[in-house]
């Protein structure tokens, strides 16, 4: 009878004990209302595409102010055929945590392999469209403005046929247009696909993509009429082949045009450095992002572009494959970088890791950018191999203190001990809370959807940027606030990550302090008008139009 | 073993019937020398090893190259039969000389070395098996065999016997590092090795090197530098230390000093492509952007070159990415 007694006890002690507050809590299927499944139609042939989808996006497609999400799937094509035929999902965000599938009326189902999303208002209606990459031919989906697409493909002239990955959507000719940069993978086709083995039980196994033909990636140019040129040769961009994965928008140089980080597998990185005039000169090799230290062409993957020692100049992140370790480049304002991927501790942590979707956000709202990586080994039999490597691996999160990256994944929360093929990652905050959640992309696997709980446990301003001259997502906006004895500085860059596109809303965190200064925004070109704005909210998102000096 | 002596006499037959036919039809008497080697290989063909051996030591330098071959091989496996070690390095280094690109006399010689290997080994083991260089040998065959603990345990048993007995402190530093799934403690275990080495051996190059390198992987690049430069003065041809200093210097942003070193590196291994990649990067953070492009250049050909030579896919890791 005292046993039962204590242990009554010991129960209502454990009932009564406050939840641990995690950072990132997973939102099961049946709470979110997401129940749509990516499908890799993994066959006994092994077609390498089959290992590197999917993409996917947070959006506001129906311009309500709440995050929807739109994830992509394969399809139909030259070596696949499944059945029922499967289609991509757009989910609308029903403002209470859950979301409802609209892909069908919204008619933006997708229909070839497809890879990931890049999301952009290209025709500046204030409305975001949305383009598909694939595998065969990509899609242009435009939002029409009443809840539906249309497929504008063939018009608009960006079907980059091959296997296209991730695209970014920004302006480098600074005419106030988003024009549009799709990555090309390489040369491939079901007859080009190739046989391996590990010589173990005769066990079949994808083909690393070192056997594959490099091939350029293609940039369209806005002409503003719903049409694109493909000037991939006229701007240099198709003088480079690489097997190109991830690309982010950014300004490397503060020279107010637009450059571009590219990450390449098994063949050296781009940097294409914009040179005005609408020409590009690819310089990686130089800059020192091109290589490992050593000199060896790595695997590069996801990838972003962040200040993340706050000194006014644009940082490079790239994630690489098992034993080569993530590189972190540090901006020696002179356009070459070096990396610190060893004394920030990043090397080590991430040795064993193969990084996919990736970005740095100040998670926790304390006005330091934190980074948070999706990895996964693409090759199945991987653990055959290495002992130390694992096929499916977990989600990691590096806190920055404002002096150092900490690597908090073990303390934030149990969805970082659970093994994913992780490939997509975008952020976005669905629930509007000023944490900025993530959204996960797993390979032949259901999404993984993470709240963020922390966030808003400090204070916290969202911006919602428009351009008028300048690009309407104000792609290449720099932005810098003032709370207190903090001052941070931000840029929007285009892109980022891993076939996938992020809220175009930025967060900026003051941490307890009560109140926020001032914002100043630096509007791309090409105004390059600079508006500082004060008597500021916080703990709510507003929206600054370009040339309106005030907030609304 | 056999079929290589079966081979070697079957050879030393056909070598001796041609010969023989060959002094047959001269109808010339055979001069000496060559006389006694072609019975002396006779008898080591019929087995008899005790009667040729003296035979064939005469006959180690005759003049007819054929001759001289099959009177090595004969002696080599006569040699080794009978336990005549001296003998049989004799014969080794007449056949090495004179046939260095012969298959059949390398063969002999692998098999033969091999032999006496064995047999040193088990003398070692028999006569001295407590002795440092019976544990020594012990920690080695472990390594090989990628049983590390055990190694190490011999090499622990080295250095309580002898702690100062030079090479053991450095041995177990690189064990530890060469451990799959080591402690989060190795790198401190293994620069703990290393410095006892230097200790005890201030002139081990490779106990500056590996601490240089350890170093440089913490981003301690002024003790990487220190590491590495000594490790340069201690062996000027040591290729590896040079392109670790140059490389640290670099990361310490010092791109001239980085210059000199590099270029000695790129020296010593001009087949390493990493050797020529940190030789352009330093020359082109130090705007000396012509002669970075040169050296660009090599390492973009020796990279493609290897990535040509990745072989087929069969052959292929199976990671595709």
């Amino acid at each position: 009878m005292a046993g039962a007694v204590a242990i009554g006890g010991l129960a209502r002690v454990v009932r009564a004990m406050p939840d641990a507050i995690y950072p990132f809590t997973e939102i099961p299927a049946d709470k979110s209302g997401i129940r749509w499944t990516h499908t890799a139609g993994k066959s006994a042939e092994r077609y390498l595409p089959e290992t590197t989808g999917p993409g996917c996006a947070f959006l506001d497609y129906d311009a309500d102010g709440w995050m929807d999400i739109y994830l992509v799937n394969s399809g139909k094509c030259d070596f696949y055929e499944p059945s029922p035929p499967l289609r991509n999902a757009l989910y609308r965000n029903n403002r209470d945590g859950t979301f409802t599938d609209v892909t069908e009326k919204a008619r933006v189902p997708g229909g070839g392999y497809g890879q990931g999303v890049a999301v952009g208002d290209y025709d500046a209606d204030g409305f975001p469209d949305i383009y598909v990459t694939q595998y065969g031919k990509s899609i242009l989906y435009h939002n029409n403005g009443d809840g539906t697409f249309t497929d504008v493909t063939e018009k608009a002239g960006v079907a980059a046929p091959g296997w296209s990955s991730s695209a970014v959507w920004f302006d480098y000719d600074n005419d106030g247009k988003l024009d549009l940069f799709v990555c090309q993978f390489v040369e491939f086709s079901k007859s080009l696909n190739k046989s391996c083995g590990t010589g173990d039980e005769g066990k079949h196994g994808y083909c690393i993509p070192r056997l594959y033909k490099p091939m350029p990636s293609w940039l369209f140019h806005n002409n503003g009429d719903g049409t694109f040129t493909d000037v991939s040769k006229a701007s240099g961009i198709a003088n480079s082949l690489g097997k190109a994965w991830g690309v982010v928008a950014t300004d490397l140089n503060n020279d107010g045009q637009m450059d571009l980080f590219v990450s390449n597998d098994t063949v050296p990185n781009f940097v294409f450095m914009n040179r005005g005039k609408g020409r590009f000169e690819e310089t990686a090799t130089y800059a020192g992002v091109a290589y490992s230290g050593d000199g060896r062409a790595r695997s590069g993957m996801g990838l972003d572009s962040v200040d993340f020692n706050q000194d006014g100049w644009m940082d490079l992140f790239v994630a690489n494959i098992d034993l080569e370790r993530f590189a972190i480049y540090q901006n020696n304002h002179d356009e070459t970088f070096d990396d610190q991927a060893g004394p920030t501790g990043i090397g080590m942590a991430t040795r064993l890791m193969s990084g996919w979707g990736l970005k740095f956000f100040d998670y926790d709202n304390d006005g330091n950018l934190d980074l948070f990586l999706a990895n996964g080994n693409p090759d199945d039999l991987i653990e055959s191999l290495h002992s130390q490597v694992k096929y499916q691996e977990p989600l990691m999160l590096f806190h920055n203190t404002g002096k150092e990256f900490q690597n908090v994944s073990a303390q934030s929360g149990p969805v970082f001990a659970k093994p994913l093929s992780a490939r997509g990652m975008a952020i976005g905050d669905f629930d509007n809370d000023g944490g900025i959640d993530v959204l996960v992309a797993v390979n032949d696997a259901a999404p993984v959807l993470l709240h963020n709980a922390i966030g808003s446990q400090n204070h916290w301003l969202g911006i919602n940027l428009v351009g008028t001259r300048s690009n309407p997502d104000a792609i290449g906006a720099r932005i810098t606030y003032q709370s207190g004895n903090l001052r941070q500085r931000r840029m929007k860059v285009g892109g980022g990550s891993f076939l996938s596109a992020h809220d175009p809303r930025i967060v900026l965190g003051i941490g307890k302090r009560p109140k926020l200064d001032w914002v100043e925004i630096q509007w791309p070109q090409p105004s390059g008008k600079i508006e500082r704005i004060t008597e500021l909210p916080i703990d709510r998102y507003i929206t600054i139009v370009e040339g309106a000096g005030k907030w609304k | 073993m056999f079929p290589f002596w079966c081979s070697a006499l079957a050879l030393a037959s056909l070598l001796f019937a041609g010969l023989h036919g060959a002094s047959q039809t001269a109808s010339k008497p055979a001069p000496d020398a060559s006389s006694v080697a072609i019975k002396a290989t006779a008898l080591a063909e019929e087995g008899r090893c005790d009667a040729a051996l003296p035979g064939l030591e005469k006959s180690i330098r005759v003049a007819d190259p054929e001759l001289k071959r099959k009177v090595g091989l004969a002696g080599v496996r006569c040699s080794m039969t009978l336990g005549r070690t001296d003998s049989a390095l004799r014969f080794l280094e007449a056949l090495a000389r004179g046939f260095p690109h012969d298959p059949d006399v390398l063969y002999a010689e692998i098999h033969a070395y091999s032999d006496l290997s064995t047999a040193a080994s088990e003398t070692l083991a028999r006569t001295a098996p407590a002795s440092p260089p019976a544990h020594e040998l012990l920690a080695e065959s472990y390594e090989m065999q990628g049983k590390w603990d055990d190694a190490e345990k011999e090499y622990r048993a080295i250095v309580s016997q002898n702690p100062k007995l030079p090479g053991i402190h450095f041995r177990l530093g690189r064990l530890l590092l060469s451990k799959p799934n080591p402690p989060a403690t190795v790198a401190d275990d293994a620069k703990r090795e290393f410095t006892q080495e230097l200790a005890i051996d201030p002139t081990n190059a490779g106990a500056e090197y590996v601490l240089g390198e350890l170093a440089r992987q913490e981003s301690q690049w002024r003790e990487a530098i220190k590491h590495f430069s000594r490790a340069t003065e201690l062996d000027a041809s040591f290729g590896d230390a040079f392109l670790g200093l140059g490389t640290a210097l670099l990361s310490a942003k010092r791109m001239s000093e980085a210059i000199p070193p590099l270029q000695m590196a790129v020296k010593l291994e001009p087949q390493n492509p990493s050797a020529h990649y940190n030789l352009a990067t330093a020359l082109t953070r130090a705007g000396r952007r012509e002669e970075a492009e040169k050296e660009f250049e090599i390492h973009r050909k020796m990279t493609q070159k290897g990535d040509a030579g990745q072989g087929q896919p069969a052959a292929e890791p199976q990671n595709p990415n």
